[in-house]
């Protein structure tokens, strides 16, 4: 009986994956190219080989990638991996082994003086003067950027309102790890940049404030900002990215849409067991080993198994569930961008 | 980005904003001379004055190194602030605006500047008001002159210290430390007659205030030898302009090699 109503359910959640998959666009296939006829029009970043190294280790290993006007792009990668050490190349703040980029039109290596105007850095950390208020670091930035006193004012008010910091008159070093990563936010905006550098905005931020922050990323978006961001929260890639690069080791090793990625996974479904003992789990896990059209077994933590198949439905209900007896639970889902991450990745911890 | 403008005033204002709020720096840079002047009489007060010369007290003649330690002490906020800069990230955001490092340190300088004035303003008060040291009236603007350019070879002194060292505990540490013994090396503290004396910016600033705002000599008398004015003590062949011609030295080594070495460790 059980049985039956999964199958039902499971065949009602996979008709509606088939019409989501219907949304994937065709792989940008000339991400890597250097076209300088495009780049006043279409693409407003062009990395080109870009390389840095510390002493013999190398960080990032010669990347080339594309960005549009107007679009949200995602680094993504475990720690390590080299997304921080690519915003800090490309917001001048480290200077490259190797390679050049071109941003808002401006040589990476030859002009980095006339690319700062145009940009703005949230950085990792939440960099924040903190003896002063939220209202002096913004100002601060602002002056920075050369703007004038009326200017500053308005915008500030504005920002800090939309990120719910305004009208605090302690200093920052008061504020939690939620305010001040806000307060960063703030301070990369006050410019009214072009390209936003966004490394890890929503890092450790409680769910409420990180939608906030998506929320806001999300209107910026709309104003036609150019947003890099670098993140490994899956759902924070999934939500905001319009194209995703996957990093690892230095190197791109993905690159494309959610969808795309998701497509050229062929990783095919997922299924997830929960057993209610370790004997269940190996039984299952045997049995499963045998049928051809199951690509990928992982074993997780708590008595938990996921693989991933091909075949879809037909193989789910005449291969796997005729092989496996007893199972707590049974969750079936498509792919998810985690999937993928950890299967371009590895499962190894990073530093 | 290799130009100097306005916006190192701004960069001055947030120092000057976030020195104000920090307790322990403001007891260095306050307090603490003002408590060693005190003690300082005290520990002079029975004093005869007997083996000075022109009748001044011991206290009146070490009160100049009391000037030395205070503006001496721009050397241990100021390795503070850059080494914090580096530690918390705020000389990378900094960097990734488009302000010049130029205006960074030019920045720094007023700053600190607006302090060490502050630091001359109480210390005179005190000292010549307060505890009745001993003063020549005409050579005040030139000691005043001198303590404030020996503060710009203190704040080039912490940018190496700084650049060295990312912890601002560790930099305060070694600035604190190299303070101390460059104070006692000068014999700016106590009595050194000693040839490494030479050898240090304190010595000279010292020596050179004291002969001129303390004991009321012109630019051409020669300096004492010893770090301490005594009937015994032995004029050297060098004058006492030669003497501030030391003083800029050693700023203008100090100041330049600080920012050398500071950008070449920084700019990655």
């Amino acid at each position: 009986m059980v049985y039956g109503r999964n199958l039902f359910k499971l065949i009602i959640i996979k008709i509606m994956n088939v019409s989501t998959k219907k949304e994937a666009i065709i792989l940008s296939s000339d991400h890597n190219q250097f076209n300088e006829n495009k780049l006043s029009t279409e693409y407003i970043i062009i990395v080109q080989n870009l390389e840095k190294s510390f002493n013999s280790v190398k960080a990032v290993d010669g990347i080339s990638l594309k960005v549009r006007k107007g679009e949200l792009f995602s680094l993504l990668g475990p720690n390590g991996a080299g997304k921080s050490t690519t915003i800090r190349m490309l917001t001048t703040v480290l200077k490259p082994s190797n390679g050049d980029a071109r941003i808002a039109e401006y040589s990476l290596i030859k002009e980095k003086d006339k690319i700062k105007p145009f940009i703005g850095v949230c950085p990792q950390e939440n960099v924040v003067f903190e003896a002063l208020t939220a209202e002096d670091n913004v100002e601060f930035v602002g002056r920075m950027h050369g703007m004038n006193t009326d200017d500053i004012k308005e915008r500030t008010k504005i920002l800090l309102e939309k990120m719910n910091i305004a009208g605090r008159k302690k200093s920052a070093k008061s504020f939690s790890g939620g305010m001040k990563r806000r307060l960063n936010i703030v301070m990369s905006l006050i410019n009214q940049p072009q390209i936003l550098f966004l490394d890890e905005p929503s890092a450790g931020l409680d769910p409420q404030a990180r939608r906030l922050v998506w929320d806001f990323i999300k209107d910026l978006k709309k104003t036609g900002m150019t947003i890099i961001l670098t993140t490994h929260d899956m759902i924070e890639a999934d939500v905001l990215s319009d194209h995703i690069a996957i990093m690892d080791h230095g190197k791109i090793i993905a690159f494309g849409t959610v969808n795309e990625l998701k497509s050229n996974s062929n990783n095919g479904n997922i299924l997830e067991f929960s057993f209610s003992s370790r004997k269940e789990l190996i039984q299952a896990k045997n049995r499963l080993e045998q049928i051809t059209d199951v690509k990928n077994i992982t074993e997780m933590e708590n008595n938990k198994l996921i693989i991933s198949f091909t075949g879809g439905v037909k193989t789910l209900k005449n291969e796997i569930l005729g092989k496996i007896e007893s199972f707590k639970t049974l969750h079936f889902r498509e792919d998810s961008l985690e999937d993928i991450f950890l299967k371009l990745t590895g499962r190894g911890l990073r530093d | 980005m290799s130009t100097i403008d306005l916006k190192a005033w701004y960069i001055a204002k947030k120092n000057i904003k976030e020195k104000l709020k920090n307790y322990s720096s403001m007891f260095w840079t306050i307090a603490f001379p003002i408590m060693m002047l005190i003690v300082y009489k005290l520990a002079f007060s029975a004093d005869d004055g007997s083996y000075l010369i022109n009748g001044l007290t011991t206290f009146d003649v070490e009160f100049p190194g009391i000037v030395v330690y205070t503006i001496g002490i721009s050397c241990v906020t100021s390795a503070v602030m850059f080494s914090m800069s580096k530690k918390d990230g705020t000389l990378e955001r900094i960097d990734a605006m488009p302000v010049s490092r130029g205006n960074v340190f030019l920045g720094a300088v007023i700053s600190e500047g607006v302090f060490m004035n502050l630091q001359i303003i109480l210390i005179y008060l005190f000292g010549y008001g307060i505890l009745g040291a001993h003063f020549e009236l005409a050579m005040m603007p030139i000691g005043y002159l001198i303590a404030l350019i020996y503060g710009i070879a203190s704040i080039g002194l912490g940018l190496i210290i700084a650049s060295f060292l990312n912890s601002p505990e560790g930099a305060n540490g070694i600035a604190m430390l190299s303070h101390m013994c460059l104070m006692f090396v000068s014999g700016s503290f106590f009595p050194l007659d000693n040839v490494s004396v030479f050898f240090t910016p304190q010595y000279w600033v010292k020596q050179v205030y004291l002969q001129l705002t303390v004991v009321g000599d012109s630019f051409s008398d020669l300096l004492y030898s010893g770090t301490i004015i005594t009937p015994t003590s032995v004029a050297t062949f060098f004058p006492i302009w030669s003497g501030i011609l030391m003083i800029l030295a050693f700023a203008a080594i100090f100041i330049i090699l600080g920012i050398r070495i500071f950008q070449k460790k920084t700019t990655l």
